[in-house]
């Protein structure tokens, strides 16, 4: 039986590394999805997922439990991805072609021949930052307000883009 | 009106749509051993270097901040709300707001309605005529108990941390909204409207996708789940089959009445007819929604786990291309692609 969350975190603040990955079991596949779809692509979701432990592991001693463990881990990881992607211009400009269908295809799901248009795919396509926004605003469901304090961007910038997001999403499903 | 719902210009479908979008999608390789080994070895990666650490660890300062006024998470109480009239906590009529804590009950009369706080991942609505119970409230075990009423629940978390049992058996959460209601005995009906539901019971469980209904029954399985267009004479069939006895003759009528949109509700029976039928089940699936590479007959009817949830996972996506499309383009019900 697992132990509890808090007692994980405990025992990986004092350093045990069993618990540590007791803790990256039970949040990695939610990490992996958000990083996935921030950045949308899943080579370089698996670097961040790497990069998002590793920073939680060396920041676990602050971590006093005033939240729940795994929103600590989240916002963390929001905030690594996004200074990330912007500290990697590679990825400024960067859109991934719909032609692409393996890129955000889930493991265990194989491409069905003839869906040309998937919602992930859709959402993969999106410039980046408007992929990004769409991602926290929509399905992560944070507020614009908790946007801007995460990722340093204006309300009204993140608010732009999401408006943007959901315009080329609209007309990414509509063609 | 909140920020979210004036900022309407996702159509109700994708919302829908992107609600259902799974929160956790397992890494394509175990990542533990590359991370240990950092861990171990104190290294950062060096591709990026300072240039993004450096403002990461402002901004995670920040984080920690903002969490820290994130409200508390897996106490042994959880918040509750009064919407309508005078509900009652622990017996007591509450104010506007007051606390439920573990082995605590909420109850409101024919006039009344609260709402409880589940933690920081949701919140289950508790409608007139209901008492419901706070079983459990950890990180990892969200967990409340319907002794009868009904509930609206939604809830934005991993799966299988929120649970509500009833007397015909237990809801567990798949990241999704529903709405559950139950009479003492335990002769409800859950139905969802957003994610996926597994209702588990006696050692059955049903999966219910976002539009479809399943009833249950006090000491039976969960019923077979069926959406919410399904036609009379199949609700009817599975109902006989589920609750009433119904046996082959059951099964046959609702093979006969299912169209290839209630594929969801013949995957269920396939996995629950007695060993003689599964062929006849199994060749009516395969008519109506052909199985995916990989599927044989000969497996899926020898109830094979893989091959039943690979089949299971063409369903769904199907259903989900359904629902995401409606509106925009027809979808076959038999193959998800557009017409």
């Amino acid at each position: 039986m697992q132990a509890p969350i808090d007692d994980l975190v405990r025992r990986a603040q004092a350093g045990e590394e069993a618990a540590f990955e007791a803790l990256y079991r039970a949040h990695a596949g939610r990490i992996f999805a958000l990083c996935l779809r921030l950045s949308g692509d899943r080579t370089r979701a698996t670097e961040l997922v790497q990069d998002v432990f590793v920073r939680c592991w060396e920041r676990l001693r602050s971590f006093r439990g005033e939240s729940a463990f795994g929103s600590w881990l989240y916002r963390l990881a929001v905030n690594l991805v996004w200074m990330a992607n912007r500290g990697d211009r590679r990825r400024e400009a960067r859109v991934i072609p719909v032609e692409d269908p393996q890129v955000l295809e889930r493991p265990g799901e194989t491409s069905t021949a003839g869906l040309s248009v998937d919602l992930e795919r859709a959402i993969g396509s999106l410039p980046d930052g408007a992929r990004e926004v769409f991602v926290l605003f929509d399905i992560e469901g944070y507020h614009h307000e908790e946007i801007a304090r995460m990722t340093g961007i204006a309300v009204g910038t993140s608010k732009a883009q999401l408006f943007r997001a959901r315009r080329l999403l609209r007309g990414q499903l509509e063609r | 009106m909140n920020e979210r719902e004036r900022d309407t210009e996702l159509s109700p479908e994708l919302q829908r749509a992107v609600g259902e979008l799974p929160r956790s999608i397992e890494p394509p390789a175990d990542l533990w051993p590359g991370i240990r080994d950092r861990i171990r070895h104190g290294k950062r990666d060096g591709g990026r270097g300072l240039r993004w650490w450096i403002p990461l660890a402002l901004a995670a300062a920040l984080v920690l901040a903002v969490g820290l006024r994130v409200t508390r998470h897996g106490n042994a109480s959880w918040g509750v709300e009064r919407t309508a009239g005078a509900p009652r906590v622990d017996g007591t009529p509450m104010g506007i707001s007051g606390t439920l804590r573990v082995g605590g009950w909420v109850e409101t009369d024919d006039s009344s309605q609260a709402v409880i706080a589940v933690g920081t991942i949701g919140h289950v609505d508790v409608r007139p005529g209901s008492r419901v119970g706070l079983v459990r409230a950890r990180d990892t075990d969200h967990r409340l108990t319907l002794a009868y009423g009904a509930i609206h629940a939604k809830v934005d978390a991993p799966p299988r941390i929120f649970f509500v049992e009833t007397p015909a058996g237990t809801a567990i959460d798949l990241g999704c909204e529903y709405t559950l209601e139950t009479d003492r005995a335990g002769r409800g009906l859950i139905h969802v409207t957003g994610g996926y539901v597994e209702f588990a019971a006696h050692g059955t469980r049903s999966i219910v996708p976002l539009g479809a209904f399943a009833m249950t029954r006090p000491g039976q399985a969960p019923g077979i789940p069926y959406l919410e267009d399904a036609p009379a004479a199949l609700r009817e069939a599975l109902e006989s089959f589920d609750f009433e006895r119904g046996g082959a003759g059951a099964v046959r009528r609702a093979l006969a009445t299912a169209r290839a949109e209630d594929a969801l509700s013949v995957w269920h029976l396939l996995t629950r007819v007695d060993p003689v039928l599964r062929p006849t089940v199994y060749d009516r699936l395969a008519a109506l929604v052909p199985p995916p590479a990989g599927v044989t007959r000969a497996g899926a009817i020898a109830q094979d786990e893989a091959m039943l949830g690979q089949y299971w996972n063409l369903i769904r996506r199907i259903e989900f291309r359904r629902i995401i499309l409606k509106g925009i383009r027809e979808i076959d019900p038999r193959t998800g692609v557009a017409r």
